[in-house]
């Protein structure tokens, strides 16, 4: 029986609790497997919540399952690493520097925010705390969609440890006049304040200051590289003060001495990433951009410029576009990558800047980011041309699961070609 | 056969489908209703007694009637006639009821959405409330006229709008209790105003100013009147000056056929006589507020005032002592007892909102007084129990709210009272709603004990002759 | 019209020296259980006998009543008595706070209780931090706090969290916990070796998994207070092995709340109502249990929720909350059903005194 959205399969959703993962052949006229290997009219087929077999070999029919799902255009689930699907309560404000904080202690699996990335597209994202510190905590990589648990559905725990430059951390404190009131009045007031903090936590760390501090740890990790830093920077001068903060710790002797010299740095929200392109590049630097703005400024005044991942990809840097937590329709991630496709990048290089490139830069890119064999199936189904304006996403696979279904009101839109 | 046994699975499935979905009110049906105890009005119940609606109205109440051929029989131990609840927000949305620039003939009925918030109607026609008073402005000085409606959703407009003016509302003083408040209606979050905390300088006038827009329209109602009466003047002068220009109707011919002759000699145009009886009488400018004041003064239109504070409620009684026909019903009322006597004396109901809220003590009236019905009774003033007008969702929850009122000292038979034929009669809907007699709507409930007790359960509840609710659903 | 007939008039005034014994219609003893036309014998404040054919001692006063007897009420959750004193703002973490030393137990507002029929109440530090202290069961008269303290509360609610001082998250909270329960000594240490139970605030459903969690970790036991949708994740409350605390439901709850809460009592999770007295009114209590009826909720258990539920959840079981032998002699004469909120607490009787009288209107 083929399943056009039957009302059969709605009614499922709403009686079981917990639907399970199902075998699907997903009969589609274009397989972007994001590997380089496009198919048209080719075959998906997921099993045990993973895909089974990608194939055009019309053979493979008698395999078919009882669940077909036949749509124009199947891309990998896109992975968000920039969402805030966290509000205040994500970030201790307490303390500047709190690096073992995790923030999975405050995300809710019951927040409506998880049904509109799942609407979109999205499939994997990493939630951060928010950025009022300068070193938040550990961020943590997450499916959109599952049982309604952060447990259940933690692809990897403690991927990221999450931090910021620039104006957030010392937004809204102020010096203390006479004594101070609250701790906004000795938390970082300027820019120097904040890059000050960074490098006294990396300071700290190799010269052991900080033995009793529970953040410790977390600190060496990251310093060895085995925790990678997602930095925030909007502006040119931030992105340069990150990019030398990283290239003092790997020339100075106090951190070869501690065995602590090789952090692995991605600047989050890099919007002037373009003013100096090189100097990513040089350092070997990956980069997550912010939705583009409507209006050329973006936060902190920051200027993005329409050509900006297509002028570091051609240098070599790994990009990946986000949606930076926004909630607008106009600025979530498959809108970004038709936006990046405008400013220069090809439908592949877009794909890939919203789902295996941010996939490579959480470390999952050995269970999503792409379509193949054996890597979890989260699916993304369109009604035409992925990024392309009318083209919309007609339904969302996780790990086997139709977790969104869009077929109900555009049933006329996926008929048959 | 087979066919039989396919026709019954259909009409289930869709039976249920409509109860479920409730996107077409079920039909109106002829349906007698047997009951151990019948509430006619309360005071008088028939014991082993019979209801036979049809077309939407109740046509016999009595012991001995037989149910006609096809009619639906609904049984159960008590019937009195649907739930009034005469302080309502089902039906208006957020902003309609923060809406403070009402003038007074703006309608309610204009802002009420017979779609809107559809699962709460639902819940209140389970709870055995059929209609309700809903009332824009809940805050303002003047909300402008108010609206009786029934809860059925998916009604037809003539039949879901009892009535489309049933009050004229304003407030004195502080009527808001409390914060703005976010009002949960089942689609999201509604805000509706909260105390819009006036200073004292501010409150002292504000009974004033009802009195001087009660003034406005009661000289409104004057110069129609004395219009009216300069017409009739009018008209009697130009009778007699008929009869005067018939008598002398040759005189006049041969004077006004020289008359035209002069003129046509002088080469100039003939004008005709004029008599000061020419000119009538000029009515006053229509204006569409002072109407409906015109009407409240003249007590063809209730006025209900939002007041608590015996200051205002003071002033409100002095400046509407002299309009005699005035129909004045106090709502909120939370320092009414101290005006009792004139109160009765005029008979003024007070619409009271019996909501466990706030400190047990009053030692303002933020705190609620669960007891003020009960020793608003005692006093012999007329009492009416509403939900507050505030919060769309309280409405299903009228018969608690009668409850705590009863617990606190109101006696059952006046608790009913307030909310059906009591709340009737002050809304001008008594012809229509309010209790069990032959040729009103058929608005009733079902229950399996008393009316009121919190522990009965609503079996069926009948609106306007349709089986809205059954025990199965 | 009106029949005002006055209970005050023909309940006899109560000597309370000597032994008293109560018939009543209906005794409601507890557990369901109902006994017709049936006496209480109370002297020194205790239920001395329960039946329908006990004997009355000489010289006992006898009190007719034509109504339903009842144990008294039990509140959850309230600050009654200890308005204004029961957060401590300057510090995260107050464990050692007993909310017991501060209430006023002779207190104003506990006339209203009492008149409510509420002759228990636990009165709980506000959610401020990850603790704001310990709890405490006190008697609405008589001057007479019953246990304390009776919980350790933990903050699990953005209640707790402040906008500028520690902690602002969850995260910060979370640690702070930890770093709490590695104190040795104390309540909290009383709390770790499951002496003493735990009051959980909580407000979203998330806020029960993650109170639930730690209390795993902790291997602690307690309630859950504040979450009015915990029924939602009814089948982990009921793995954790916890009870729920209903917060105080208000006219027009919605639906949704309403079957959260039969949904707890569908997998047997113990129940209580809060009330946040002075906040909400006293018939709040017994409102919220009509409430929850009406939607569904099964009688009995609304009932018990009422009264020995409620005291097991405030480990006063032994005490209050059933007619029973032994037990304290907080007696409630009830005009009617008690579930009917036209009924009207017509005696009410702490320790065997009258604390409460009210006349009744028909």
């Amino acid at each position: 029986m083929i399943a056009f959205l039957t009302p059969f399969l709605a009614l499922a959703a709403i009686q079981t609790q917990e639907p399970e993962a199902r075998a699907w052949t997903i009969q589609a006229e274009r397989v972007y497997t994001g590997t380089g290997r496009n198919m048209e009219k080719a075959l998906v087929l997921v099993r045990g919540g993973q895909v089974s077999a990608v194939t055009a070999n019309a053979d493979e029919e008698k395999e078919r399952t009882e669940d077909v799902l036949r749509v124009y255009a199947v891309t990998a689930g896109l992975v968000d690493a920039g969402v805030r699907v966290t509000n205040w309560t994500s970030v201790e404000q307490s303390n500047e520097v709190t690096p073992n904080l995790r923030v999975a202690d405050a995300l809710d699996p019951f927040a409506l925010e998880w049904d509109r990335l799942l609407r979109t597209g999205v499939t994997t994202v990493l939630a951060s705390p928010l950025d009022r510190n300068v070193i938040g905590g550990l961020s943590v990589v997450l499916k959109t969609a599952g049982p309604e648990s952060i447990a259940a559905r933690t692809v990897k725990a403690d991927a990221v440890l999450r931090g910021s430059m620039g104006g957030d951390p010392s937004a809204g404190n102020h010096p203390a006049f006479g004594r101070p009131t609250d701790f906004y009045s000795r938390r970082p007031t300027t820019r120097m304040g904040v890059e000050w903090e960074w490098r006294k936590a990396f300071f700290d760390t190799a010269l052991g200051h900080n033995e009793s501090d529970p953040g410790r740890a977390t600190l060496v990790a990251a310093l060895q590289g085995k925790l990678p830093i997602f930095i925030q920077a909007w502006t040119t001068q931030d992105i340069r003060t990150a990019v030398f903060l990283r290239e003092e710790v790997q020339t100075r002797p106090e951190f070869a001495a501690a065995g602590m010299n090789t952090p692995r740095f991605v600047i989050d929200a890099a919007a002037e990433a373009w003013k100096e392109p090189q100097l990513l590049a040089r350092s070997r630097t990956a980069v997550i951009l912010p939705p583009f703005p409507a209006a050329g400024r973006t936060r902190e005044n920051a200027f993005m410029a329409w050509n900006v991942a297509k002028v570091l990809k051609d240098l070599g840097v790994p990009v990946a576009l986000s949606s930076h937590g926004s909630a607008d329709m106009e600025q979530r991630l498959s809108v970004q990558a038709g936006y990046a496709m405008a400013g220069g990048l090809t439908f592949e290089e877009a794909l890939a800047a919203v789902t295996s490139i941010p996939a490579m830069l959480l470390g999952v890119q050995d269970r999503v980011g792409t379509i193949e064999v054996g890597k979890d199936a989260d699916l993304v189904l369109w009604s035409g041309e992925p990024f392309q304006p009318g083209a919309r996403v007609v339904g969302t696979i996780v790990d086997g699961v139709l977790r969104y279904e869009g077929w109900t009101a555009v049933q006329g839109a996926t008929a048959e070609r | 056969m087979h066919f039989n046994v396919g026709w019954l699975a259909l009409s289930l499935c869709t039976g249920s489908a409509g109860a479920e979905a409730g996107a077409t009110p079920p039909a109106r049906e002829t349906i007698l209703v047997r009951a151990d105890h019948v509430i006619v009005r309360p005071g008088l119940v028939l014991e082993g007694a019979q209801v036979l609606v049809r077309d939407g109205r109740i046509v016999a109440v009595g012991t001995g009637l037989e149910a006609p051929e096809g009619a639906r029989v609904v049984q159960g131990a008590w019937v009195c006639a649907g739930l009034i609840d005469p302080w309502s927000a089902l039906g208006l949305a957020g902003d309609a009821l923060a809406e403070t620039n009402a003038t007074p003939a703006t309608r309610s009925v204009d802002g009420f959405d017979p779609y809107n918030m559809d699962h709460l109607r639902r819940e209140a026609l389970r709870a055995g409330v059929t209609s309700a008073r809903v009332q824009l402005g809940s805050a303002a000085r003047i909300g402008g006229l108010g609206t009786v409606v029934r809860l059925v959703p998916g009604l037809a407009r003539e039949e879901t709008i009892i009535s489309d003016a049933s009050n004229l509302w304003m407030t004195a003083g502080l009527t808001q209790s409390g914060p703005a408040q976010f009002v949960e209606t089942g689609e999201g979050f509604t805000m509706v105003e909260g105390g819009r905390v006036q200073d004292p300088f501010e409150r002292a006038d504000s009974a004033d100013r009802i009195v001087s827009a009660l003034q406005a329209g009661k000289n409104y109602l004057i110069a129609k009147n004395e219009h009216r009466h300069e017409l009739e003047d009018w008209a009697k002068k130009m009778a007699e000056k008929d009869v005067e220009l018939d008598k002398e109707f040759k005189k006049a011919k041969k004077e006004r056929e020289k008359g035209q002759k002069d003129a046509e000699e002088k080469d100039k145009k003939y004008e005709e006589k004029k008599y000061k009886e020419d000119k009538k009488p000029q009515p006053p400018r229509f204006d569409e507020d002072n109407e409906v004041l015109s009407n409240a003064i003249d007590g063809r239109l209730p006025l209900l005032v939002g007041a608590e504070r015996s200051a205002e409620i003071r002033a409100l009684l002095a400046g509407t002592a002299p309009h005699g026909r005035l129909r004045l019903v106090l709502a909120g009322g939370s320092e009414a007892v101290n005006h009792a006597r004139e109160l009765v004396e005029r008979r003024i109901p007070v619409l009271v909102w019996p909501t466990p809220l706030g400190r047990s003590r009053p030692d303002e009236f933020e705190s609620h007084d669960l007891s003020l019905a009960g020793r608003l009774s005692r006093e012999g003033v007329q009492v009416l129990l509403g939900s507050g007008g505030r919060d769309p969702s309280a409405t299903r929850d009228l018969p608690l709210l009668v409850g705590l009122a009863i617990a606190h000292g109101l006696s059952r038979d006046d608790a009913l009272e307030a909310v059906t034929i009591g709340a009737a009669r002050a809304l001008d809907v008594a012809d229509r709603l309010g209790s069990v007699e032959a040729g009103k709507d058929a608005d009733l409930i079902v229950l399996d004990g008393p009316p009121l007790e919190t522990t009965s359960h609503v079996l069926f509840t009948i609106s306007s002759g349709r089986v809205v609710v059954t025990p199965e659903g | 019209m009106l029949s005002i007939l006055l209970a005050l008039a023909a309940a006899p005034a109560l000597q309370n020296d000597g032994p008293l014994a109560i018939r009543a219609k209906a005794v409601w003893t507890g557990g369901g259980k109902v006994l017709e036309n049936a006496v209480v014998i109370v002297d020194n404040g205790r239920i001395q006998a329960v039946g329908a054919d006990v004997a009355i001692p000489d010289g006992a006063e006898l009190i007719e009543h034509d109504g339903v007897l009842t144990a008294g009420l039990i509140a959850l959750h309230g600050a009654t008595g200890a308005v204004g004193e029961t957060r401590d703002g300057t510090r995260p973490a107050l464990p050692e706070g007993r909310v017991g030393l501060a209430v006023d137990a002779r207190h104003l507002d506990f006339e209203a209780l009492r008149e409510a029929g509420i002759t228990c109440i636990l009165v709980t530090p506000d959610p401020a931090g990850i603790t704001g202290g310990t709890t405490a069961v006190v008697k609405t008269a008589g001057h007479t706090v019953l246990r304390d303290p009776a919980h350790l509360s933990l903050v699990f609610s953005a209640e707790g969290l402040s906008g500028n001082t520690t902690p602002t998250s969850t995260s910060g909270a979370l640690a702070l916990m930890q770093n709490l329960f590695a104190e040795p000594r104390g309540v909290v240490a009383e709390a770790r070796a499951g002496k003493l139970p735990c009051l959980f605030e909580v407000r979203e459903r998330e806020d029960v998994r993650r109170a639930i969690a730690f209390a795993k970790d902790k291997k602690l036991t307690g309630a859950l207070h504040g979450a009015a949708l915990a029924g939602e994740v009814a089948g982990d409350i009921k793995a954790a092995g916890l009870s729920v605390i209903v917060p105080a439901l208000s006219i027009g709850t919605p639906k949704r709340t309403l079957d959260a809460v039969i949904r707890l009592q569908k997998e047997e999770i113990p129940l209580g109502f809060g009330l946040d007295t002075p906040w909400n009114h006293a018939e709040a209590l017994r409102l919220s249990a009509v409430l929850c009826v009406r939607a569904g909720l099964d009688r009995q258990a609304a009932w018990e929720a009422l009264t020995a539920g409620a005291a097991r959840i405030a480990g006063v079981e032994a005490r209050v909350g059933r007619i029973e032998r032994g037990l304290d002699a907080d007696l409630v004469l009830w005009s009617g059903d008690p579930l009917d909120l036209g009924s009207v607490a017509q005696t009410v009787l702490v320790g065997g005194k009258s604390v409460a009288q009210k006349e009744s209107v028909r």
